[in-house]
């Protein structure tokens, strides 16, 4: 990519959000529903709403429960998945369980892990998060030690790679593009679970304001919130591209090698 | 993938899309007549104690009898009842007073049609209590100051009640943990030691009591003893549209609330036919009472209650929210 293709690239990403805000703004206008206000009155109401005591006892706490789930799953996931996907015996035995632990939706076990976890602390939420990102990480995982290159394991034998060198430089490089795949998509994951532990047994938060605003009929309010999540899910998503950007590096430039671009 | 394959699944995508957008954007029929010449009505309700009196009027025939072709659909709570009724996909629905006192401060265009559920009075014999763990340092309704407590809604009914005993019991009450956790849930909450007390109403009361839980302090009688707990509401634009039928089903409800209080057993049968239930906890379970008349000054005192916590900043006008 070069300097004068940015301001190109930036109008194609801004150009479809910019298109739908204007709609919005325009056909809601003159919206008279109760539940469906303007935009124009969610925009005034966000200043309002979103002022430091929400931030400091709402957004803050969410997020933080957020990293701490998504952090284990990430640690939790890629280590399972590279003991897994390195072993044949170990593959064949769990596979079977973890398919079924994979198709259980975390938000039923809410108020199971609640049962073990507490209903109102931290613990049984970050729990929750947790369990929900782990699996496409570790699946994603397992797949990537699998599909390695075996001329590649091959030749770190020979260059008398040790255990840890080998496990780092070759094994868990060598499947990061999938490790980054399964992360992506256990974000969002992530960001839907932060929402919905807060639905049970909690008093702050933002998926817990979210829910107190609606019923209190506080509905610009309730918008504002839907936005600030989709803006917190966008955010989000921009942080984890900057990261990849960085450290898939050496991927891209193998691949635009082997597309011969 | 060949380019003409993913132009393929392009219009494929584009095409579910499109069919799924339509699907989104049903239609109401918000009060047609059925083939007996009867206005059909869908009614919103909560599957707890305080409706049995409409299932027991359905099958009595009380409201055939004011031409009413009645349809009852069960909801998590008022909150998502009153949108129901606002928008037309319900007619009529059934929710505390304090949420339609919220819902009147934020301008929703509600009216209240018949009474719903009022407290027994009778501390101690109310369908509505704080419970503790046997054994708790909670003796009265002062020692709530400061400990966690659970309720179903935060700021809400249950809320500015348990405040109201706290407060006439000497005690700070601004102090007090609130947890939302659903009825089922609290019973274990309390078992566990997740918190302190929670407030529950039936039959989670008599299942929590027959676990040995105790009962602290009656938070609806302790308010007021003829406390409108809950009442049935349309929206204004329906009672404008079809006051025939609104006054039908205010007359329907009348008389259902009546069979109601002089056929108790029946009432308790009923909930057989909504709820899955225990026998003996159906059997013990204290029944509130369902006046036909709304208390107003204890719907008056739940607004001076939801002003003096914060939760609306001015005087919702009862005039015209209640018939």
């Amino acid at each position: 990519m070069n300097i004068s293709e940015l301001p190109r690239r930036a109008l194609v990403a801004l150009g479809l959000p910019a298109v739908l805000i204007v709609l919005w703004w325009f056909l809601s206008a003159n919206s008279t529903s109760f539940f469906w206000p303007p935009l124009s009155s969610i925009v005034e109401a966000f200043p309002r709403t979103w002022t430091a005591d929400p931030i400091l006892h709402d957004v803050l706490p969410s997020l933080a429960r957020l990293a701490a789930g998504y952090l284990t799953a990430l640690v939790a996931g890629v280590a399972a998945g590279t003991a897994i996907g390195s072993s044949r015996t170990l593959r064949a035995l769990t596979e079977p369980a973890l398919e079924f632990l994979r198709a259980v939706p975390p938000p039923v076990l809410i108020p199971v892990i609640a049962l073990f976890a507490g209903y109102t602390g931290w613990t049984a939420k970050v729990i929750a998060i947790a369990l929900g990102c782990v699996w496409p990480i570790l699946l994603n995982t397992v797949e990537g030690v699998r599909s390695l290159d075996e001329v590649l394991r091959d030749t770190a034998r020979s260059y008398r790679f040790g255990r840890a060198a080998t496990l780092w430089h070759v094994v868990l490089r060598g499947s990061s593009p999938l490790i980054a795949t399964g992360a992506r998509q256990a974000l969002s994951i992530g960001v839907i679970l932060m929402v919905i532990s807060e639905l049970f047994g909690a008093n702050r938060g933002l998926g817990a304001a979210i829910v107190q605003f609606q019923r209190g009929f506080a509905i610009p309010q309730m918008w504002t919130g839907i936005v600030l999540l989709g803006l917190l899910g966008v955010t989000l998503s921009g942080l984890f591209r900057l990261v990849e950007h960085r450290h898939l590096a050496w991927y891209r430039g193998l691949r635009q090698a082997e597309r011969g671009v | 993938m060949s380019r003409t394959q993913s132009r393929r699944i392009q219009a494929l995508a584009l095409a579910v899309t499109a069919v799924l957008l339509a699907g989104a954007c049903g239609t109401d029929d918000n009060g047609s007549t059925s083939a007996s010449g009867n206005t059909k009505v869908k009614i919103g309700v909560i599957p707890i104690v305080d409706v049995a009196p409409i299932y027991l009027g359905l099958k009595q025939g009380f409201f055939t009898a004011e031409g009413l072709d009645v349809t009852l659909e069960t909801a998590q709570g008022g909150a998502a009842i009153v949108p129901g009724v606002v928008s037309g996909q319900y007619q009529f629905g059934f929710s505390n007073t304090t949420s339609l006192l919220l819902a009147e401060s934020k301008g929703l265009p509600l009216k209240v049609v018949s009474s719903g559920v009022a407290s027994t009075g009778a501390p101690g014999k109310d369908f509505g209590a704080v419970v503790v763990k046997d054994g708790s340092p909670i003796k009265t309704a002062a020692d709530l100051a400061g400990k966690r407590v659970a309720v179903n809604t935060l700021k809400n009914i249950n809320t500015t009640t348990i405040n109201k005993v706290v407060r006439d019991a000497g005690a700070d009450p601004s102090t007090i943990k609130y947890v939302e956790l659903a009825f089922p849930d609290i019973v274990p909450a309390i078992a566990k030691g997740d918190v302190d007390a929670g407030q529950l109403v039936e039959p989670f009361l008599t299942i929590a009591t027959g676990q040995g839980d105790r009962q602290v302090v009656s938070n609806y009688a302790g308010t007021d003893p003829d406390l409108t707990v809950a009442m049935y509401f349309t929206s204004q634009d329906y009672a404008k549209k079809d006051p025939e039928a609104v006054a039908g089903f205010t007359a329907a409800m009348a008389r259902s609330m009546e069979y109601a209080t002089s056929h108790p057993d029946e009432a308790r049968a009923a909930l057989n036919t909504y709820t899955k239930i225990d026998r003996k906890v159906q059997q013990e379970l204290i029944l509130p009472r369902w006046p036909a008349a709304i208390d107003r000054d204890s719907v008056q005192l739940l607004a001076d209650l939801a002003k003096q916590d914060g939760l609306i900043t001015e005087q919702p006008d009862l005039e015209t929210l209640l018939p």
